[in-house]
């Protein structure tokens, strides 16, 4: 019964609308797939159920070790839910120093209506949330050590809503963080500022705002069904095809669109790319990133080592410049060989 | 062979077992004072100090007694006479009557010891915390005459429950100050009350051997504290708790040995959130009374001292937590109580005021008994004083400034509800930095640690875009 009970928890995403691969909208997604096949690209019923029903995406191997890296993930998992009380801290570490500062703000806002403390306040959480992601998503691809980690997801060769999964436990752990100290901060802010009033507009436990980019189809973001915006629209939300392009290999498609939900952070920081209505965009990594796409131990290992490398090398490199360093300056030398 | 060693087995067995379930009690020890010629066998003693935790729990049930002013006089005689009877009168104990199903052995203070009184103990320094610049003694005294005259020991209008604010002062005034400053300082150093001595002529103890059992005795444990859980050596204070604390089986409880008072009961209380205050420190003064009858009747070596004297910095640091511990809790409490007061302020409900009130006297009290010890606290008392203040601030958010010539407190500062909350988290704060509290009662971001729950936002996890 235990067994059953733990085979059934590695599946509780599917049923915890906090989460992206919620059966409610993973069946919303299928449905946009299939209203964007059916109205905009002209596709037959049958055409576009075979599309959407891909065997070719969702049995390649690919795919196929996505599906093992998220069963092996959910056990590191239980490592990282811990983290949840990191929240608290974090929130009570900036609380206080709010608390221990010179503002007189605490409490200052309590009798500001609750609705629109509320609204602010799902707000908030939703840019903190989007923002930070953002951050540390353009981070992941721009610092080495960080990009050997996030090769394990952008090794994917085709894409499937459980490709979210496909990441390496560090950067899971990373993410955890993130969240803990983008969350922390906002909560605490908020609640130095308006006490008890601080609440969320939530639909079904989430914030109504990360809701509605779930039931819009997050999960076609990992997606072979290429579902653009109009171009105005691309420069305010990441369209299924702009993080596809993100995942593109083709060369003018590096280091463009980190965005989550918004694109206005990609815009403001110059990594926007509006989707071009590229056909077959070819996934996963180049050859040289010797990173296959199916290799489990590769996956796991592979960023360890070559972070390992890199401190070597580093401290290789900040070693022979201290040996350097204290090597005598020129003139003391020329000095002691005059006295000779 | 092999039933030797089977019998050896079960002997060791039994004998962890049985210490197991009884752990060590503090006494009874040996006499090893080489000058006593009397017939006692135990040279514990520490009437004295269960007189004194007596009476200072005596005090606050009195103050209660006061009716508005009709018997002022009367009562303020008669709470003296607990603070400063000079001539060993006999006292009634009103703090631990007996009842049904929990009965007391003694109901009188001199059956248990008449000498005692606590003026003579109380903190001699001046008191900052208090408005009017007085020693620990003056502001009891000041303490005491206003409370006869206030009504059920509580003036509404000040803010002052005068019976926690004596009682929770006293608990720090008296029986912490004697440990820490006192017993367990300068008696525990070579010149002073020697082990090769009596404690005094014809004393069937010798000089360290009491010093360090009067700690104990002012500390408030039960002697078999380490039996006991932290909800029973509570439980035994609120008159629960028969079975646990009646540790001879006679059926009452002797408030000589089977009660926990004043600074071992806030150890418990503090210990029922995960901490071991009061083991700990019982363990201590178990250990160094060892040591110290382990020297037999001899002076105690250099070693032996320095064993003492570490083992007495543990416990003057586990006290001084305790202290804290209780400070925080009640900062916590006056915290939410405000919280409820400013819910509706023009309409403040009776029980929610009396509440706050009575709150806020234990958190004073508290908040003057950690400043007298024997490390003046410096910056750290100043700040928690300012925060605090001399009063609460009042159902029209005035608050005592201090008091005049005539000794009448005066109501001169305005408070605002908001500001004092907020001083209550910094207070809290404070503590927690200055003392590394761990109970951490009625912890003023608890509702923001539950928003947080509450909001339970998706910690990320292994997902990634």
């Amino acid at each position: 019964m235990e067994y059953l009970d733990q085979i059934i928890g590695l599946f509780s995403d599917f049923s915890n609308p906090k989460k992206r691969v919620f059966v409610g909208y993973l069946g919303l997604s299928v449905l946009i797939a299939f209203l964007w096949l059916i109205l905009f690209q002209k596709t037959s019923l049958r055409t576009a159920l075979a599309r959407i029903f891909d065997r070719k995406v969702f049995f390649s191997s690919s795919a196929m070790t996505d599906y093992k890296i998220f069963l092996i993930n959910r056990i590191f998992t239980g490592f990282i839910s811990p983290l949840l009380l990191t929240q608290v801290a974090i929130a009570t570490a900036v609380y206080m120093a709010l608390v221990r500062s010179d503002l007189t703000l605490w409490g200052a806002y309590e009798h500001v209506s609750k609705p629109l403390v509320v609204a602010m306040f799902s707000v908030a959480m939703f840019l903190a949330d989007d923002f930070t992601k953002y951050l540390m998503h353009r981070w992941m691809h721009r610092w080495p050590a960080l990009w050997s980690i996030h090769k394990v997801h952008h090794a994917a060769e085709t894409l499937t809503p459980i490709t979210v999964y496909r990441i390496h436990p560090l950067e899971g752990v990373l993410y955890a963080s993130r969240n803990a100290v983008a969350q922390g901060s906002v909560i605490s802010v908020f609640y130095y500022l308006f006490g008890n009033t601080v609440d969320l507009y939530t639909v079904v436990g989430v914030n109504v705002l990360v809701f509605v980019f779930h039931v819009t189809g997050s999960n076609l973001r990992h997606s072979h069904i290429d579902i653009r915006y109009p171009r105005w629209l691309e420069h305010v939300l990441i369209s299924p095809a702009q993080h596809q392009l993100h995942h593109s290999i083709a060369e003018e498609h590096y280091d463009k669109n980190y965005g989550a939900a918004l694109a206005v952070w990609d815009w403001v920081f110059g990594s926007l790319h509006v989707s071009d209505g590229q056909k077959d965009m070819k996934f996963g990594l180049r050859d040289d990133e010797k990173h296959p796409a199916t290799s489990l131990l590769t996956a796991y290992f592979t960023p360890l080592r070559e972070i390992y490398d890199m401190s070597r090398a580093t401290i290789g490199r900040l070693t022979s410049k201290a040996r350097q360093r204290l090597r005598l300056p020129r003139h003391h030398a020329a000095e002691r060989d005059a006295q000779n | 062979m092999n039933r030797s060693l089977k019998l050896g087995t079960s002997l060791v067995a039994a004998m962890l077992l049985s210490s197991a379930a009884y752990a060590e009690s503090y006494g009874p020890y040996p006499i090893t004072e080489k000058s006593y010629s009397g017939d006692k066998t135990n040279s514990v003693s520490y009437s004295g100090q269960v007189a004194r935790n007596v009476m200072i729990d005596s005090l606050k049930k009195l103050a209660g007694k006061a009716n508005g002013g009709a018997n002022a006089e009367e009562l303020k005689a008669t709470m003296m006479l607990y603070f400063a009877r000079a001539n060993k009168e006999d006292l009634a104990i009103v703090s631990h009557e007996g009842k049904d199903g929990f009965p007391i052995k003694q109901t009188m203070v001199n059956e248990i010891s008449s000498s005692s009184n606590l003026v003579g103990k109380t903190y001699g320094g001046l008191v900052p915390g208090y408005p009017g610049s007085k020693t620990g003694a003056e502001v009891v005294e000041h303490m005491i005459h206003h409370a006869a005259m206030s009504d059920g020991g509580v003036d509404y209008d000040l803010g002052y429950d005068y019976g926690q604010l004596i009682q929770k002062f006293l608990i720090g005034a008296v029986s912490y100050n004697q440990i820490v400053d006192n017993y367990l300082d300068e008696k525990m150093t070579a010149g002073n009350k020697p082990n090769n001595k009596p404690y005094s002529d014809g004393a069937a103890y010798t000089g360290k051997e009491h010093s360090w059992d009067e700690g104990f005795g002012y500390f408030g444990a039960p002697a078999h504290a380490l039996d006991l859980d932290a909800n029973q050596a509570y439980g035994i204070s609120k008159k629960k708790e028969l079975a646990a604390g009646d540790a001879n089986g006679d059926g009452t409880i002797d408030l000589k040995s089977e009660m926990t008072f004043g600074n071992a009961y806030y150890a418990a209380d503090a210990d029922k959130s995960g901490t071991d205050y009061l083991h700990t420190i019982t363990s201590a003064f178990i250990e160094g009374r060892k040591v110290i009858t382990s020297a037999d009747g001899a002076a105690l070596t250099d070693a032996q001292l320095s064993q003492v004297q570490a083992l007495a910095a543990t416990i003057e640091d586990e006290m001084t937590k305790v202290l804290a511990e209780a400070t925080f809790k009640y900062a916590g409490s006056v915290y939410k109580d405000i919280e409820k007061i400013r819910a509706d302020k023009a309409n403040i409900d009776d029980k929610v005021y009396r509440d706050y009130i009575k709150h806020w006297g234990e958190l004073k009290g508290f908040a003057m008994a950690l400043q007298t010890g024997r490390e003046n606290l410096g910056g750290t008392a100043v700040r928690l004083n300012r925060l605090i203040g001399y009063g609460p601030p009042t159902k029209d958010e005035s608050v005592v400034t201090g008091i005049d010539a005539d000794g009448n407190f005066v109501k001169e500062g305005k408070m605002s509800w908001n500001t004092y909350q907020l001083n209550m988290l910094k207070v809290q704060d404070l503590l927690l930095k200055e003392f590394g509290l761990e109970a951490r009662k009625n912890d003023g971001t608890e509702n923001l640690a539950a928003l947080v729950k509450e909001l339970d936002t998706d910690s990320g996890g292994a997902e990634t875009d």
